[in-house]
């Protein structure tokens, strides 16, 4: 009997076995064809066989080196620091309007938490030609600037997940605080930013992904200003019809060098990240 | 239905339940919806005149100080003693004013007909060469009109809140209180009206870089901004719903009408299908991953997630680059011999393109849905299961009759934002098919396109604006709908299930 | 015909126009010779390939006014976007910029452009080719008007092959290059899918576009074409894909260079432009070859394949704070001998007819290819933006592996894409 049953468990975990490895290779494979062909040698855009047959780093020395036309290091400086400033921007924005609507109580909570839902469904495209001759009238087009505020002013509607958490925080801990005598302002800053780690970082990660994957707005904030162009519209370049066929391994090699400290950071942070989540996108 | 009888049905049919007592409810939770707006506006409205009233009453009942603040901001605080305060009001209508001369009155006033000079070029005979001069710039007339708008609203409230805080002030001397002090006051922006400080900036600016574009490009509906009269060169004007009745308009060929309608039936049925697949599928892995006896589970979740470390433009456009008749997918399928000829996978008919599109976003989806569910399934009391067991229930039975309940009862907001994140999800579609196949019965759209893609597409290739504009209101429309929808699902279901 | 006629009446009128003011020197007269502004900046957009040449021309320029103290600076900015940056924001865009003809009533359309200046129109019109000129001109204030410079003349597709594996002979019939390729197991690219190359398929069978009429003035109008031959015409192109359908890929036109620069080389003929020249030149060396494209036997008579074929122009923003500087430098860049300079450099066709009689543009094997695919082409100019979704819809319907090709299914086809781009 509990030999069919241990026969039975080693059975099904079996199979799971296979299943996560099939699927596991699956997922992973696009990415391990993107690094592999990131070291071609031989050929242009595309090959019509699966593995490079010569490996160098030609791809990644011409990155870096030539710079004269897409100057690749400078528009990961630039990106660095647009994510960087933006990030801490989002950060303070998502975790003010969520702590006021979680914590605090005033007549204008509920119709701003509906406001704030109604404006995520709206579709972005059309607006962004508003927002670019907004950026315009304060004289700021096609600087790092405008691209930290166009990042950063919208991010106060991400609340729901942070606010979610913050409503899991529980309430005694607020009045007992009162008592003591601390404003609500010591209280945000000395009791529940120290419990928020995992909001903290979901938030800081999520914001400081975004700089680095949008190629249209930034485009049309950038226009002919290459100099502060972003990683995300030098590989849509790299890619375009002009360049496709001399750079495509290129942006393949720019693509692994975006990607690595994301991925870093992302698995450093992933526990966070899934407390945060977790705890925040629960319950809304 | 009694309790005791919805308890004894199986997981479906208590869907099933809940969704057609939520469908039969809804007519009457929509009229109810539409009622509620109505209120809303008429007490907006009653609001509007109670404050009217009050604030002609503050004026015959207030001092010379508080008289004067109607007319000069700030001079009621500024007489009683808040210097700083009384200041700042005066500071803010000077910049009002300022503001007004110099940019906003001169778009305001052409806002009504948004222009009416044309843009003309004519030869200048001394030098041979055509001269410009410059006519009325419709868009920036509209943009910045709005704009004007929009901080007219912000200073009268101000305006209002200085009358009050004028006639308050009048007030409490009276009485023979002392008045705040500026300190005083900004010590209650930290604690008693903390909100105040902590929701100022945000609101701010959403207002400017949210609100504002967003009812720009609402009003741009109402307008014939197409490719016909493009700015500056030419005007545009208001035309009212017109945009609206060609969206809807049914003509020979591929008519917007038929194509909206065709693509609003696949937006519905992507943002099904990639929301469900994604949502079951990432369970199903994570719940693998989680089984006990499983080894190396970071591995396993890494190996998932890292895809999401990858700029999605990257992978979707490698994605495509692989997806084509002589990409990767069909040399390995060749290579393994289950096929002897490339597999048209974006570009042939629109069934196997379509199945091709959610295959693709659940790759791109699945890691985020194990992130995002690891946690919450570990919280599912282990006795649950246990008790399960013990009744003979197997896996796939557990599976529907307790993780997938309680996983719906705790993510449902998950879902939802989920679901219209896939109506509105612009990448997966553009940048892996752009919306083909081509086919000729639909305006300006293949086969996968969105909604939201078709809009890019308009505005981008062919300059329909407006047409743009409509169907952005329109997508809105479908989005908030089904929102409503879902909230009223789910909040019937969490009636009835109780789990913690 | 119409067109040509009142462009010419036009010209004429200009023509007079200096008579008329008693100027006996005609254009270029030193009298009142257009003159810079004092001071004038200048932005120019030109394309990645052409920074360096555009460097120097313009300094070039700079140095003729050596006392008007012009300076400017040459911004990266490609062709095919360039009208939606200029759109965009006119104010922030070049003062002179590099375009893509077809996006010319786009710019009109805004009221972005200054047309060519009086005092230069003579001469840019005589020294240009006729189909150049006429691709640089729309009607402006009710006139068909030169709105911009024209500075190739080679902005078009052609047949690129690998002379090991089709021949000069192969290389005349479509039915021979593909019979070459068929024989070394190599492959045809062109991207059929895609209205710019698609519009071959009909164009051979003696359809064409006439500008746009209707009462915004945004519907494609075409000839008065007979429907059978067109139809025709597609069904052999149909036909031709199926029966090669082991060689024949339609796919985007990076893939064709990427082919020739593999090891073994997968391509062997692909229909692509100017653009590529240099990387394919590269990747075949000796066995570079570059040629018009080829005939297609339609029903036993041998139809030349009909293509669109574009030309650069270079504009000037209207609202440019320095407007006669701005046209003197269009007008040098697309001068004689900065054409030419361009084509020994760079591989640019000219427009302007003496730059393309030179010996620079005739040895150089795409730029020819390129020039003498000009002769049978349809003149890419006026086009409605509806063009090429419907146009692209209808190459992919000829090609797929279950489409079918009879002359009923087609006419179809045919009369539902002419709808679809009237879009009326």
């Amino acid at each position: 009997m509990i030999k069919s049953y241990k026969l039975k468990r080693g059975l099904a975990n079996g199979f799971i076995y296979l299943v996560l490895s099939v699927l596991g290779l699956i997922w992973i494979s696009p990415l391990v064809y993107l690094v592999l062909h990131s070291f071609r040698d031989e050929g242009l855009a595309t090959v019509s066989y699966l593995l490079p047959k010569t490996y160098s780093f030609k791809n990644y020395i011409d990155l870096f080196t030539d710079t004269a036309t897409l100057n690749f290091p400078k528009w990961f400086m630039n990106t660095l620091i647009v994510a960087i400033f933006s990030c801490i921007i989002s950060t303070l924005a998502v975790l003010m309007v969520s702590y006021s609507f979680s914590r605090l109580r005033f007549k204008a909570r509920k119709p701003l938490i509906n406001v704030g839902m109604i404006l995520g469904m709206f579709p972005g495209f059309m607006t962004m030609i508003a927002i670019y001759y907004l950026l315009k009238a304060m004289n700021l087009t096609q600087t790092l600037l405008a691209l930290v505020i166009c990042y950063s002013a919208g991010a106060g509607l991400g609340y729901q997940i942070s606010k979610g958490f913050f409503d899991t925080i529980p309430r005694a801990l607020d009045e007992a605080a009162t008592i003591d005598g601390a404003t609500r302002n010591q209280i945000f800053w000395k009791i529940i930013l120290p419990m928020s780690k995992p909001i903290v970082v979901y938030t800081v990660l999520t914001s400081f992904i975004g700089p680095w994957t949008d190629f249209i707005l930034a485009k049309i904030i950038m226009g002919d200003n290459r100099d502060n162009y972003t990683v995300a519209i030098g590989l849509q370049t790299m890619v375009s019809l002009e360049f496709k066929a001399a750079y495509f391994k290129r942006f393949l090699a720019g693509s692994v060098i975006v990607a690595v400290p994301i991925s870093i950071l992302f698995l450093f942070m992933q526990r966070y990240y899934v407390e945060g989540v977790t705890a925040g996108g629960v319950k809304g | 239905m009694k309790y005791i009888e919805y308890m004894q049905l199986n997981p479906f049919q208590r869907f099933w339940y809940n969704f057609s007592t939520a469908m039969k409810a809804f007519p009457g939770k929509v009229k109810a919806f539409f009622v509620a707006i109505g209120t809303l506006i008429v007490n907006f409205f009653k609001g509007i005149g109670k404050g009217v009233a009050a604030y002609v009453s503050r004026f015959i009942k207030g001092d010379w100080a508080t008289k004067l603040s109607y007319i000069i901001m700030g001079t009621g605080n500024f007489s009683k003693g808040q210097y700083i305060k009384g200041l700042l009001y005066f500071l803010l209508e000077i910049a009002y004013i300022a503001y007004m001369i110099f940019f906003g009155w001169g778009y305001m006033k052409k806002f009504p007909t948004l222009g009416t000079v044309e843009q003309g070029m004519q030869i200048n005979p001394a030098t041979g060469g055509y001269e410009l001069m410059p006519g009325d710039y419709s868009m920036l007339i509209l943009l910045y009109g709005v704009l004007t708008i929009v901080i007219t609203a912000i200073f009268l409230v101000v305006y209002v809140v200085n009358t009050v805080s004028a006639y308050k002030i009048q007030q409490s001397v009276l009485a023979g209180e002392k008045p705040a002090t500026f300190k005083e006051e900004l010590k209650d922006l930290l604690d008693n009206r903390f909100h105040v400080t902590l929701l100022a900036f945000p609101t701010l600016t959403i207002s400017v870089f949210t609100i504002l574009p967003l009812v720009f490009m609402i009003l741009i509906a109402f307008t014939n901004y197409n490719k016909a009269h493009l700015a500056p060169g030419k005007l545009f004007t208001w035309v009212g719903f017109e945009t609206f009745s060609e969206i809807f308009a049914m003509t020979e060929g591929a008519s917007k009408g038929a194509t909206f309608i065709e693509l609003t039936k696949w937006t519905l049925i992507w943002a099904v299908f990639a929301t469900v697949l994604n949502y079951l599928f990432g369970m199903i892995l994570a719940l693998m991953i989680n089984k006990k006896g499983i080894k190396f589970k970071a591995l396993w979740r890494t190996l998932f997630v890292i895809t999401v470390a990858v700029p999605q433009f990257v992978t979707l456009l490698l994605m495509n680059q692989m997806l084509q008749v002589d990409g990767a997918v069909n040399v390995l399928l060749m290579n393994l011999g289950l096929i002897d000829k490339g597999i048209l996978f974006l570009n042939s008919t629109a069934l196997i393109a379509r199945i091709t599109v959610i295959v693709v976003n659940c790759w791109i989806g699945i890691p985020y849905t194990i992130l995002i569910t690891s946690g919450i399934l570990m919280n599912i009391p282990a006795d649950l299961y246990e008790s399960a067991t013990i009744d003979g229930a197997g896996p796939v039975r557990s599976f529907f009759s307790i993780t997938l309940p309680y996983m719906l009862f705790v993510t449902t907001p998950y879902l939802i934002t989920n679901f219209i994140g896939n109506v509105n999800n612009f990448n997966v579609i553009y940048l892996l098919t752009t919306g083909g196949p081509s086919t000729e019965n639909l305006y300006q759209a293949g086969y996968t396109d969105l909604l939201v893609t078709w809009l890019f597409k308009l505005t981008m290739n062919s300059q329909d604006y407006n047409l743009a504009a409509a169907v952005g209101i329109l997508v809105f429309i479908v989005c908030a709908t089904l929102s409503l929808i879902t909230f009223n699902l789910t909040k019937s279901a969490k009636n009835e299930e109780e789990f913690s | 015909m119409k067109r040509i006629l009142a462009m010419i009446l036009a010209v004429l009128m200009m023509a007079t126009l200096f008579v008329g003011c008693g100027e006996k020197e005609g254009a270029g007269g030193s009298a009142t010779a257009l003159e810079p502004e004092q001071g004038a900046k200048l932005k120019v957009w030109a394309p990645d390939a052409a920074q360096e040449v555009f460097k120097a021309q313009c300094q070039a320029f700079v140095d003729q006014y050596p006392d008007a103290g012009i300076t400017f600076e040459v911004v990266v900015q490609g062709e095919g976007d360039a009208a939606a940056q200029v759109l965009n924001d006119p104010e922030a865009a070049a003062d002179v910029f590099s375009f893509a003809c077809d996006q010319l009533n786009k710019l009109n359309d805004a009221g972005v452009i200054a047309p060519v200046n009086t005092k230069l129109l003579e001469d840019v019109t005589a020294r240009n080719s006729e189909d150049s000129v006429k691709a640089g001109t729309l009607p402006f204030n009710g006139q068909d008007t030169l709105l911009a410079y024209p500075e190739t003349g080679d902005n078009g597709y052609f047949l690129y092959y690998d002379k090991s594996v089709v021949s000069e002979e192969d290389a005349k019939t479509l039915e021979g290059v593909f019979e070459a390729c068929r024989k070394a197991g190599r492959k045809f690219i062109m991207d059929a899918g895609n209205g710019f190359y698609s519009c071959i398929f009909p164009f051979t069978g003696g359809l064409r576009i006439e500008g746009l009429e209707g009462e915004e003035n945004d519907t494609q109008k075409f000839n008065d074409y007979n429907e059978e031959e067109v139809v025709a015409a597609l069904e052999a192109f149909a036909k031709l894909f199926h029966e090669y359908d082991d060689i024949f890929e339609s796919g985007e036109v990076a893939k064709i260079p990427s082919g020739f620069a593999e090891n073994p080389k997968s391509v062997a003929a692909g229909i692509d432009g100017s653009w590529d020249a240099a990387t394919i030149q590269n990747a075949l060396g000796d066995d570079f070859g570059a040629v018009k494209l080829p005939t297609i036997d339609v029903n036993g008579e041998a139809k030349q394949m009909v293509s669109l074929h574009g030309y650069k122009l270079i504009g000037v923003n209207a609202q440019s704070k320095f407007p006669n500087a701005a046209q003197l430098l269009a007008n040098h860049l697309t001068s004689e001998a900065c054409q030419l300079e361009r084509a020994e450099k760079i591989s640019w066709g000219p427009s302007n007819i003496k730059a393309a009689e030179s010996d620079a543009a005739k040895n150089n094997v795409a730029i020819s290819a390129a020039l003498d695919q000009a002769k049978f082409s349809v003149p890419q100019i006026n086009m409605s933006s509806t063009f090429w979704d419907p146009m692209g819809n209808l190459g992919n319907n000829l090609f797929k592996e279950d489409a079918k090709y009879d002359t009923k299914t087609l006419t179809e086809l045919l009369e539902k894409t002419i709808v679809n781009i009237r879009d009326e």
